[in-house]
């Protein structure tokens, strides 16, 4: 990614922010530097968590940060989480190797994999499920998690049960995911990855490796809550794991993900 | 902030676009937000796909030929939750599209707003705007 894309992609997010401020909702940006704001004055109690029949918490739901981009809400909500007061943490493109570093400043957007439909290997909003998108669906069942994206038919099915990976899978666009409960957390690893995507990290295109691995950590602590913590690792191109800024989801007042087509222009 | 910066942003705030932070490219370097443009035309297929939505137009040019215009607008998802329908924009419509045209790409923009003949109005997310704006 070059200086000038780099440069662009702040103005863009400044730009954003500037409309979202004019439009009286929340910026995405306070809420990436500063944590989600508090709930408004006289909202009801939260409603508790679902639970399967195995007692561990339902994960099922369409999830958004409080809306879709371009739209009212989006970023909103209880939406995006930040990472509270202290130094910035290092980013993801922060990490990189020299020789990584190198490699992306190489690329530019119209390199970007995900204009010839093919998926993001994280997810532009550092949210897997949502690909490149705003909204992902989960469905919940003892045996397995299922996480279904909107951009690319995309979907990833988490066995629970704490099994290996399998070893006759080939590497794929997003990986190979096992799962376990730890407590009321589901800890869900991803690896297998090929290395002809991008992982827009931090919302910004950015090539990665064949050993790129993701752990994720999913918390549903009441029914409109969905809080995921992830860390991110890539040793060929990254100095020391990645800690991916906690992100905090919301229930969207729908049911059902779309189906949508992909094409290029 | 450079004097680049400075320009850029007061430009985006005066023309009011709503450029989402999360494209998954840059539309900045894709297109000449320098130039505005604003081109009629009859609408032959609009396209609600991933990764942005494209509306195609049919032009008359002074000469008496026909050309082909592509806009690009924002993502299928966003323009139907914001209330716009699949149907809503049938073909053969005349339309007026103003927007900023493709550094590279003939005839290719994108959209900044989409107005018909009988005064709907339409952003890149769709029905942005009014009472019916989500």
């Amino acid at each position: 990614m070059t200086a000038t894309t780099r440069l662009t992609g702040l103005l863009i997010a400044a730009s954003a922010a500037i409309v979202t401020l004019a439009a009286g909702q929340t910026p995405l940006l306070a809420l990436q530097r500063g944590g989600a704001p508090a709930a408004p004055e006289n909202a009801p109690p939260p409603e508790p968590t679902p639970r399967l029949a195995d007692g561990h918490p339902d994960l099922s739901g369409v999830w958004w940060t409080g809306g879709d981009v371009g739209g009212r809400g989006y970023g909103g909500g209880r939406g995006r989480g930040g990472r509270g007061a202290g130094p910035a943490p290092p980013t993801f493109t922060g990490l990189y190797t020299p020789e990584a570093a190198a490699a992306a400043k190489k690329l530019a957007d119209k390199d970007d994999p995900t204009l010839k439909c093919i998926p993001t290997a994280f997810g532009t909003l550092n949210v897997s499920m949502f690909d490149v998108g705003a909204v992902g669906q989960i469905i919940s069942t003892p045996k397995f998690v299922v996480m279904l994206t909107e951009t690319f038919h995309g979907f990833r099915l988490i066995p629970t049960d704490g099994r290996p990976h399998r070893a006759e899978v080939p590497p794929s666009y997003r990986g190979d995911s096992v799962g376990k409960w730890e407590g009321d957390v589901f800890v869900v690893e991803t690896k297998n990855f090929t290395d002809n995507t991008w992982i827009s990290a931090e919302g910004r295109v950015s090539p990665h490796s064949d050993q790129l691995r993701l752990v994720e950590r999913y918390r549903r602590p009441d029914k409109n809550t969905l809080e995921i913590e992830a860390t991110v690792y890539d040793p060929k191109v990254l100095t020391a794991p990645w800690t991916v800024p906690k992100q905090t989801l919301v229930l969207a007042p729908f049911e059902q993900i779309l189906p949508l087509n992909c094409s290029e222009l | 902030m450079t004097r680049f910066a400075c320009v850029y942003l007061v430009v985006l705030m005066s023309i009011g676009i709503t450029v989402p932070l999360v494209a998954h490219h840059s539309f900045a370097a894709h297109y000449d937000m320098q130039k505005p443009i604003t081109i009629q035309g009859t609408l032959v297929n609009v396209r609600l796909t991933n990764p942005h939505s494209w509306f195609f137009l049919d032009v008359k040019e002074a000469d008496g030929t026909t050309s082909h215009w592509s806009f690009e607008a924002g993502t299928p998802s966003g323009m139907l939750r914001n209330g716009y329908k699949p149907d809503e924009l049938p073909k053969g419509m005349i339309v007026t599209i103003t927007g900023f045209p493709a550094r590279e790409k003939p005839k290719v923009g994108m959209l900044q707003r989409l107005t018909t003949a009988d005064g709907r109005s339409y952003g890149m997310f769709g029905p942005q705007e009014g009472a019916g704006a989500k």
